[in-house]
């Protein structure tokens, strides 16, 4: 190795400090991107995008020839499904209009259930797959703002940590962040149960919901939406269905394991969800201590 | 010319990586492996062989500093990563025969050595809780030989490429 004189030594010190205040500063829980990060982001972004259509392109040629292969099967698996399709759309047709009347009824506007789509298109995934995050090509400009829901036609998979101007990045659920809690509720037989998802086993593949009541009976098969109790996130969002229940640690609440709907790996066309009903900042125990009664009550005012 | 493919070319397998991320995790018989494409760092682990070692260092810095803020939002990781993995490759020549073969499969190990230290870090600051077998089986093996492939393909064109600017730096000086 080479030799060290006194000076270079000073320097290097130097620079480890520099170092370590540098990524101990970044790893704190930050809302927002500073302005020369943001400035990189959007121009590499802007690159990324390029390329990502071609390749896009490409691989959804070979999506398409894949699916091509399994044509028959699928068309045999279909046919048999579509018998019961016509029957559930005519009764989901038949409540959806129920529920509208009643609703009009009561005089009951706004619901956690509506949400604007921003469709938006991946144009890069983390290529060090330590953190499960992917980069969107549609940021603060197009409407997305932080802790948004993201999802795609089968299911939620995540949500929007960090937006620049014309980029956006999403942690996807598969993640053991500490801070990543969904509010999410189980459609079980009788009634709701309530729980959050919060982490992720790597061995299974699959979700954990917990802080369930204890009293409350779950079975599997059970699908999982989002509550949209969380504040930002719209209400009824797939999530996954249930495949086991335990008890937690502490033995006090129920857990169980849910494996996700989507599929997350190779995704390309994403839907991040605004929802209509205003929004209420600090979802997650990131709480900004703001007056958040007054802003909501103003802006509900004007959308009436 | 070949003058700025050196460059643009570390520019194209920068904005590859995350299209290639983009297939891994895989799924084979229940057990789940990750593919982490490494391109840009074995480019520039033959670049510091076999052209300049300062400017390998210097490309590290650079696309380290930008895939710490684009991909990973940790500031001070890769950009110090990168560079030592450049300098770390071109030390080591000193002691061993420059043949190609050789070449990839020291550049190949290095960046095992890389992937190892990452996930050090990661354990560290608690972004993962995968153990050391783990991570071994379902991460190290699969990008060792997703980057081998890789290397075993396009390793001469990257000579080939160096090689060329080499030559036409000589004939510049004449």
């Amino acid at each position: 190795m080479p030799h060290f004189t006194n000076k270079k030594l000073i320097l290097l010190l130097v620079s480890v400090i520099f170092l370590v205040a540098l990524i101990s500063f970044s790893l704190r829980d930050r809302q927002n991107a500073t302005l020369p990060e943001q400035i990189i982001k959007d121009t590499v972004g802007f690159a990324q995008g390029l390329v990502a259509k071609p390749t896009n392109y490409i691989t959804g040629v070979f999506g398409n020839i894949e699916s091509l292969l399994n044509t028959y099967e699928e068309n045999q698996r279909l046919k048999s499904r579509l018998e019961n399709f016509a029957m559930l759309q005519a009764s989901v047709h038949d409540l959806e209009a129920e529920n509208a009347r009643l609703q009009e009824l009561i005089n009951k506007k706004e619901s956690l259930r509506n949400y604007e789509p921003i469709h938006a298109t991946v144009i890069a995934r983390n290529p060090d797959q330590w953190e499960e995050k992917i980069i969107l090509n549609k940021g603060e400009a197009h409407g997305v703002q932080r802790n948004m829901a993201v999802m795609t036609a089968r299911g939620l998979i995540g949500k929007v940590v960090l937006v620049s101007k014309y980029t956006s990045e999403v942690e996807l659920l598969y993640t053991n962040n500490a801070n990543y809690r969904v509010s999410a509720l189980v459609q079980g037989e009788k009634g709701d149960v309530y729980g959050l998802i919060e982490g992720f086993d790597a061995e299974r593949g699959e979700l954990i919901l917990k802080r369930i009541d204890s009293n409350k009976t779950l079975k599997e098969g059970e699908k999982v939406v989002s509550s949209g109790l969380g504040g930002i996130f719209p209400k009824g969002l797939i999530i996954g269905e249930i495949t086991e229940v335990s008890t937690d640690d502490h033995g006090l609440t129920k857990m169980a394991y849910v494996k996700p709907t989507a599929d997350f790996s190779l995704i390309e066309e994403v839907v991040v969800a605004k929802r209509l009903v205003t929004a209420i900042d600090g979802l997650d125990g990131e709480g900004t201590d703001e007056d958040l009664t007054n802003g909501s009550t103003e802006t509900e005012g004007e959308e009436q | 010319m070949i003058r700025f493919l050196i460059p643009l070319v570390a520019i194209i397998l920068f904005l590859l990586e995350p299209m290639f991320a983009k297939f891994s995790p895989i799924h084979i018989n229940e057990s789940t492996f990750y593919l982490v494409p490494r391109f840009l760092i074995l480019y520039l682990i033959f670049i510091s062989i076999y052209y300049n070692r300062k400017r390998a260092v210097i490309y590290g810095v650079i696309f380290g500093l930008l895939y710490d803020v684009f991909y990973i939002d940790i500031i001070g990781l890769y950009v110090v990563l990168y560079p030592l993995v450049c300098f770390l490759a071109s030390w080591s020549f000193r002691f061993i025969h420059q043949h190609l073969i050789i070449t990839i499969v020291l550049a190949v190990l290095l960046v095992a050595v890389m992937e190892f230290v990452l996930y050090g870090f990661f354990l560290l600051i608690d972004f993962t809780t995968m153990s050391v077998s783990a991570f071994f089986y379902s991460r190290l093996l699969s990008t060792i030989g997703a980057n081998l492939l890789f290397l075993l393909m396009l390793g001469w064109a990257f000579k080939y490429l160096i090689n060329a600017r080499l030559l036409e730096r000589e004939r510049s000086i004449n």
